[in-house]
């Protein structure tokens, strides 16, 4: 059973506090964890790279988020519980990433970014989707995602997120209104192009 | 705040899961999905969501389970070296104290004595350089020999304790 910190939400393991300091052993071999980053692997670099708008942050967070994973002890409840507990260390990690004040620079635009007006090397929901969710506040990005992509409830949005369960709901109620209006802007102008 | 969607989005969203929408779907939520803006929103993003997560299911993760199962291990083992190597820090941290503390109460106990080894110091010549060994010993103070040893014992013994404790904790 995971421990709940103060604030009632399941709390994200640091290495400090999780069960490798406690010479325990990890809650899942080789083989399986093999398996397992298999499957979630893909949809979590996703989530990553297009809530952050940045793929080669995405691929430090998803490896960050898999070793604190490891070094957690995880939820009972099978693979399902897992992989939602691995987009809740993902999105703190994302999260702290925001928080941490850091110097602008080039090198910190992701290259899609500056790319998005050229849409001809790119597959289409790529081409329609990337420059929607640019102009999305990185919440409602991970919501949309989290709700959209990975097809998760309100319930699971809010366990994973942190927030309560009826901001979740209105929330992405905003935020799909918003994005369907910036896709439908983006259809009109590709049908004007070509 | 309350807020209430649309009644048929229940309805929309179990056929977008189901992958039925929109050809497995009934005319009528059709044309309801066509008049209603907050369904037709949903069914536009969660089609273009899903499509981007599918084509982004096939791209191969960029480092080996195998490298971060390591690293997992390796930071694991430095957590808990870590761990074993507390106690000892704070029994230094505790024996450099009591020694500083011992030092501290020697020289205050000497200087409310006078500072009579101070003047071992004059007493050192050449020429008497001989008789060194027994001028010191004939000067020494015999009960500060004893006092500290005894402070000395005293700090080891606390530091043990203090270790023992420590550790199983």
């Amino acid at each position: 059973m995971r421990k709940r910190d103060t604030t009632g939400e399941y709390a994200i393991p640091n290495v400090e506090a999780c069960a490798a300091a406690r010479g325990d052993e990890p809650s899942m071999d080789s083989d399986a964890f093999g398996g397992f980053y298999q499957r979630s692997a893909p949809g979590l670099r996703a989530y990553l790279a297009r809530v952050s708008g940045n793929p080669a942050l995405a691929d430090d967070l998803m490896q960050e988020s898999y070793v604190r994973f490891l070094c957690a002890s995880h939820p009972e409840g099978g693979e399902v519980n897992y992989r939602r507990y691995l987009y809740r260390i993902a999105t703190n990690l994302l999260r702290d990433h925001w928080r941490r004040p850091r110097a602008a620079s080039i090198d910190d635009v992701p290259e899609g970014f500056l790319a998005v007006g050229d849409a001809s090397s790119r597959i289409d929901s790529q081409a329609m989707l990337d420059p929607a969710m640019a102009q999305m506040r990185p919440r409602d990005r991970q919501l949309l995602w989290l709700a959209h992509a990975e097809g998760y409830s309100h319930r699971e949005i809010a366990e994973i997120t942190g927030l309560r369960e009826g901001s979740v709901r209105l929330l992405l109620y905003r935020a799909r209104r918003k994005i369907a209006r910036l896709l439908r802007g983006q259809m009109v102008t590709e049908r004007r192009r070509g | 705040m309350r807020f209430r969607g649309c009644s048929a989005e229940k309805e929309l969203a179990q056929a977008l899961k189901n992958g039925h929408w929109p050809e497995g779907c009934t005319e009528e939520l059709r044309a309801h999905v066509a008049a209603c803006s907050a369904c037709s929103d949903l069914a536009l993003v969660n089609l273009a969501f899903r499509k981007a997560r599918s084509e982004s299911a096939h791209e191969a993760p960029s480092v080996s389970s195998g490298l971060l199962w390591w690293r997992a291990q390796l930071r694991r083992r430095n957590a808990a070296a870590e761990q074993v190597t507390r106690p000892i820090t704070i029994a230094q941290l505790f024996a450099w104290t009591i020694n500083l503390f011992v030092l501290a109460l020697f020289i205050v106990w000497q200087y409310g004595h006078g500072l009579r080894w101070a003047s071992w110091c004059s007493d050192v010549r050449v020429s008497r350089a001989l008789h060194l060994f027994s001028t010191t010993v004939a000067k020494l103070d015999w009960n500060s020999l004893l006092f500290v040893p005894s402070l000395g014992a005293l700090a080891l013994l606390s530091l043990l304790v203090v270790y023992l404790v420590a550790e199983k904790s």
